[in-house]
């Protein structure tokens, strides 16, 4: 029987109402069939729709605060980056409170994921990369002529395969980045994540004035040609991983994300230890009930 | 900023998830042209609206309330779902229309009446211009959608603001087993309305027709449930003889909707398209 749910919608990876990456809440998932959850994720139309359950017997035993089911259009996900800020933030809006102060531990498909209070931010640890180390030489040759660039106008690449399947490269500098115009027809079934600096060129660890380091863009195949996603944790995470371990960034910065879709997301990365921490605020833009 | 009343509804359908979704901010006074702009890209919908108070001239002709509609790429004259999504918001945040059992909707295409008529809203179908497809271009958009000649019975290029190539098709099995090349349509340009009239489509208890809508220009691939398209390809196929003066139309099935569109010809030959609507989401937006 259908009944009223809280529910919210988060923008994520922003302080700002509308600039970040959109993401559907509903508070309490319970008793929801796996097919409703589907059906009403593609209705929302969103990248991502998520549903909040008590966490399993195990999982609450091994500290888990919540359960998150995660889906997107079509199928159900392990995890996913905003989908996780998002939802905590709701979480924790709600009136959640963690087992343990200053930590969240949220129970979804991959097992259990922490994520960390900073201030007003929250942040989840990078996921280990499934496949990292160089693309090959013919796949980035198709890159760069699928984002209309030189060959030499790569400057690095790396598999940044966290789950999904990106392919991460980096160009000279933001102002690239912002300019690609990629062509769907040569990019293909390709997941691709572009860097660039927005500080110093060459210099690691310089920021442009508003102390932001890089400009990122992520391009897949969306069921109407290829899509650019606004702001995107998985692969900040994977570049993340990528960029600092090669040296090629700070252990801790800032990158900007959907600039070209009039988004200003802001993702917080930092190493601490042998973990990545991928962080961002979040803001509630809309808060009800759904009938589900 | 500040906290609004918002809903999101489902039209065409009384099922929640089985229509189309439009996502309404009651309250959009004092919002400027970029900030529904921003709102309607960041819903995704196809359609989002903001109420605000008719102009002088609209409420002096009649009007009860003023729409502006986005889609995610712009403001739109006019769209169909979503003056009926909207208009039973408006009705079921209490209010009541001038004239009772007929709201009148202010939009940038003009006045809009919209009919009430037990839990079924309609509005009356813009006027239509037609004209046929080119030559050249009916072959390209046939192969795309992997039609061959003698399925296709009738084909007009419909204009009511929208303008959508409409194909009247041999067999519901013919529309429901389309697979298009919606790359293909694009690169083409052209909007595609598939519709079958069945033998039995004047009893209007059960769909005797069947609609899809291909809109990939417009960065819809298909569309769930399409109030402009079903309003054109009537006056077109009801002027011509092709279909009965009321039927019954499902759209969406391929999509996981279950989408009803009531289609009626008045004694003035006006159009009415109408459907159901529910509630899915309501609270708060900060805007």
């Amino acid at each position: 029987m259908q009944q009223q749910r809280p529910f919210k919608q988060i923008d994520v990876f922003t302080a700002t109402p509308y600039r970040g990456n959109p993401l559907a809440v509903v508070l309490d998932g319970t008793g929801l069939s796996t097919e409703t959850m589907q059906e009403f994720t593609n209705w929302t139309n969103l990248s991502e729709a998520t549903f909040l359950l008590p966490p399993t017997a195990e999982g609450r035993a091994a500290g888990a605060d919540y359960r998150v089911r995660i889906f997107c259009p079509g199928r159900e996900l392990p995890f996913a980056g905003h989908p996780t800020l998002g939802s905590c933030h709701a979480w924790l809006q709600a009136g959640g409170q963690p087992q343990v102060a200053g930590k969240v531990v949220q129970e979804c498909g991959v097992g259990l994921v922490t994520l960390r209070r900073d201030g007003d931010r929250l942040a989840f640890a990078a996921p280990p990369l499934i496949k990292g180390g160089p693309l090959a030489e013919d796949d980035v040759a198709l890159i760069a002529r699928g984002l209309g660039v030189d060959r030499s106008d790569i400057l690095h690449h790396a598999w940044c395969d966290n789950g999904p399947n990106w392919r991460g490269v980096m160009l000279r500098s933001s102002e690239q980045v912002l300019a690609l115009q990629p062509d769907a027809s040569i990019l293909g079934k390709l997941d691709v994540g572009v860097v660039g600096p927005r500080g110093k060129v060459g210099v690691v660890g310089s920021t442009d004035t508003d102390g932001i380091a890089f400009e990122v863009r992520a391009f897949f195949p969306g069921n109407n040609g290829l899509t650019e996603d606004p702001v995107t944790g998985s692969l900040n995470a994977a570049l993340a991983q990528w960029l600092i371990g090669a040296g090629l960034a700070p252990a801790q910065y800032v990158a900007a994300q959907g600039t070209c879709l009039g988004r200003a997301g802001r993702v917080f990365v930092e190493k601490e230890g042998g973990t990545i921490w991928i962080g961002g605020s979040s803001v509630t833009c809309v808060s009800g009930e759904v009938l589900l | 900023m500040h906290q609004r009343p918002f809903k999101q509804i489902d039209v065409f359908s009384d099922r929640p998830g089985y229509g189309n979704p439009v996502a309404v901010v009651l309250d959009a006074d004092g919002l400027r042209d970029s900030d529904m702009r921003r709102f309607a890209a960041w819903t995704n919908l196809s359609e989002t609206t903001f109420l605000v108070p008719p102009t002088e001239a609209g409420h002096a002709a009649g009007a009860d309330y003023r729409l502006r509609i986005f889609s995610p790429s712009g403001e739109l004259p006019f769209a169909g779902h979503p003056t009926l999504g909207t208009c039973h918001a408006w009705l079921q945040a209490g209010n009541t229309p001038r004239q009772s059992g007929m709201v009148i909707q202010e939009c940038a295409l003009g006045l809009v009446r919209i009919a009430q008529a037990d839990d079924t809203l309609a509005f009356a179908a813009p006027p239509l211009k037609r004209s046929a497809p080119s030559p050249a271009l009916l072959p390209l958009i046939a192969s795309a959608l992997g039609l061959r000649p003698q399925q296709i019975l009738g084909a007009q290029l419909l204009d009511n603001g929208p303008v959508w190539l409409g194909l009247l098709l041999d067999s519901a099995d013919t529309v429901l087993g389309l697979q298009p090349d919606h790359a293909r349509l694009k690169d083409l340009g052209q909007d595609v309305g598939v519709i079958h009239v069945g033998p039995a489509a004047s009893n209007t208890a059960q769909p005797g027709v069947v609609v899809r809508a291909f809109a990939a220009p417009m960065g819809n691939p298909e569309d769930p449930v399409t109030g402009t398209l079903n309003a054109s390809l009537a006056e077109w196929l009801i002027a011509d003889g092709l279909a009965p003066r009321s039927y019954l139309v499902a759209q969406g099935e391929c999509l996981g909707r279950a989408g009803r569109v009531h289609i009626r010809q008045d004694d003035d030959h006006q159009i009415w398209v109408g459907g159901r609507a529910v509630t899915c989401v309501e609270g708060k937006v900060l805007l």
